[in-house]
C-alpha cells in the first residue's frame, strides 16, 4: 500500500516537476528542432533565387548558417514555450476543470484527489499543446521578418555571401535574445 | 550633349586640311552612339549611327562599315554592321540603328565605324572617314543586374507559400485550441 502511494505521489510530482521544468521532452524536441530547421532553410530560397547566389559555390556557408539558425531558433521556441506555459495553465485552469468536471461527474467511482489529477493532467497538456503551438508561430513569423528586414533593407548593399551570415545570424541571434526576457 | 558636340567636332577635325579647298564636294560627318543606358549580358544593346552630308554636293557609293563588334563578344540581333547608301543630299542626313548582343560581361571599348564614300559621281578614289568613339562602356552581367533590377515576383510568391505552412500550421492548432477554451469560459460567464 505504501509502496503505492509513493508511486502516485511521485507522478504527481513528476507533474509538477514537468511543469515548472525548462526541458522538453524528446518529441517536443524534435519537433522544435525540426521546424527551427524548416524556417531556417527558407531563406535559402531567398538568397539563391534574389540575391543570385550560387547554390553548390555558396553550400557551404548555407550548412553553418542554417545549422546555426536551426540551433538558435530551436532555443527561442523552448524560452518562449517556458514563459507561455505557465501563463497559458494560469488562463485556462476554469476552463480546463470546468471541461474535466464535466467529463468525470458520470464517473462515481473516481476520487476527489483521481479527478484533481486529471484536471491537473490536463490542464498541463492543454498549456503545454498551446504554448507550443504559439511560441513556433510567434518565433517563426519573427524570425521571418527579422530576416527580411536585415537582409533587403538594411544590409540591400552588401555582397551577398556577407548579406546572408550578417542577415541569418542576426535574426536567429536577436530571436535567441528576445526569448531569452520575460516578457513576451 | 556634350557627347555629342564632341563627336561632332572630333569627326570635323578629320576634315580640318580640307578647309582651305572651295566647299563644291560632298562632305559626310558621321556618329556612332550607344542608346542604351544599362548594358546587359545578354539584352539588346542599341547601336545608332547618323551621317551627316555638310557639304554641298551628293555623296554617292557610301559604305558605313563596323568592323569594332568582335563576333566572340556580340551577336547581332537585328540590322547590319555593313551598309551601304547609293547617295546622300546635300545638307541631308541618315540614320542607321544595329541592335547587338553582349555575349560576355566586362569592359567593352567602343571604338568608331568606318565610312567611306565618293565625293562625286566622276570621281575613282573614295574618301575615308570615321565615326565618333562612344568610348569605353562596362557591360554589367545578367546576374547582377537581375539582382537589382528584377521584381521577382514569382521568386517571392513560392516564398510566401514556402512560409506560410511554418506560420499558418502552428497558427491554427493554437487559435482552435484557444477558441475551444476561451468560449467555454465565456459560457461560463
Amino acid at each position: 500500500m505504501a509502496g503505492g502511494k509513493q508511486n502516485k505521489l511521485s507522478r504527481e510530482e513528476e507533474l509538477l516537476l514537468q511543469d515548472f521544468s525548462r526541458n522538453v521532452s524528446t518529441k517536443s524536441s524534435a519537433l522544435f528542432y525540426g521546424n527551427a530547421f524548416i524556417v531556417s532553410a527558407i531563406p535559402m530560397w531567398l538568397f539563391w533565387r534574389i540575391h543570385q547566389m550560387d547554390l553548390y559555390q555558396s553550400a557551404i556557408i548555407f550548412v553553418i548558417g542554417t545549422i546555426i539558425s536551426t540551433y538558435l531558433v530551436a532555443l527561442a521556441y523552448k524560452n518562449v514555450k517556458f514563459i507561455l506555459k505557465h501563463k497559458i495553465a494560469l488562463k485556462r485552469e476554469d476552463a480546463v476543470a470546468k471541461e474535466m468536471m464535466k467529463k468525470l461527474a458520470d464517473d462515481k467511482r473516481m476520487t476527489k484527489k483521481e479527478k484533481d489529477e486529471r484536471v491537473l493532467w490536463k490542464k498541463n497538456e492543454v498549456a503545454d499543446y498551446e504554448a507550443t503551438t504559439f511560441s513556433i508561430f510567434y518565433n517563426n513569423a519573427l524570425y521571418l521578418v527579422l530576416l527580411i528586414v536585415a537582409s533587403f533593407f538594411l544590409l540591400k548593399n552588401f555582397n551577398p555571401v556577407v548579406n546572408y551570415s550578417l542577415s541569418v545570424g542576426s535574426a536567429a541571434g536577436l530571436l535567441a535574445l528576445f526569448s531569452t526576457s520575460s516578457k513576451v | 550633349m556634350k557627347l555629342w558636340i564632341t563627336a561632332l567636332i572630333l569627326t570635323f577635325g578629320c576634315f580640318i586640311p580640307s578647309f582651305g579647298e572651295e566647299e563644291t564636294d560632298a562632305r559626310l560627318l558621321a556618329s556612332k552612339n550607344v542608346l542604351n543606358q544599362y548594358l546587359v549580358e545578354g539584352k539588346d544593346l542599341t547601336v545608332e549611327y547618323k551621317i551627316f552630308n555638310v557639304g554641298s554636293r551628293v555623296a554617292f557609293n557610301v559604305l558605313l562599315n563596323d568592323n569594332s563588334f568582335p563576333e566572340s563578344s556580340f551577336s547581332i540581333v537585328s540590322g547590319n554592321l555593313k551598309v551601304e547608301w547609293e547617295r546622300i543630299a546635300p545638307n541631308s542626313n541618315v540614320t542607321h540603328a544595329v541592335i547587338l548582343k553582349p555575349l560576355k560581361s566586362g569592359y567593352f571599348n567602343f571604338t568608331s565605324a568606318e565610312l567611306s564614300y565618293h565625293t562625286s559621281e566622276e570621281s575613282r578614289e573614295r574618301t575615308l572617314g570615321y565615326t565618333s568613339f562612344p568610348g569605353e562602356g562596362g557591360i554589367v552581367p545578367q546576374r547582377e543586374f537581375d539582382r537589382r533590377f528584377s521584381p521577382h515576383v514569382l521568386d517571392w510568391l513560392v516564398f510566401a507559400f514556402m512560409t506560410l505552412p511554418s506560420l499558418g500550421i502552428p497558427f491554427l492548432l493554437w487559435y482552435s485550441s484557444k477558441s475551444k477554451y476561451d468560449q467555454s469560459k465565456v459560457k461560463k460567464n
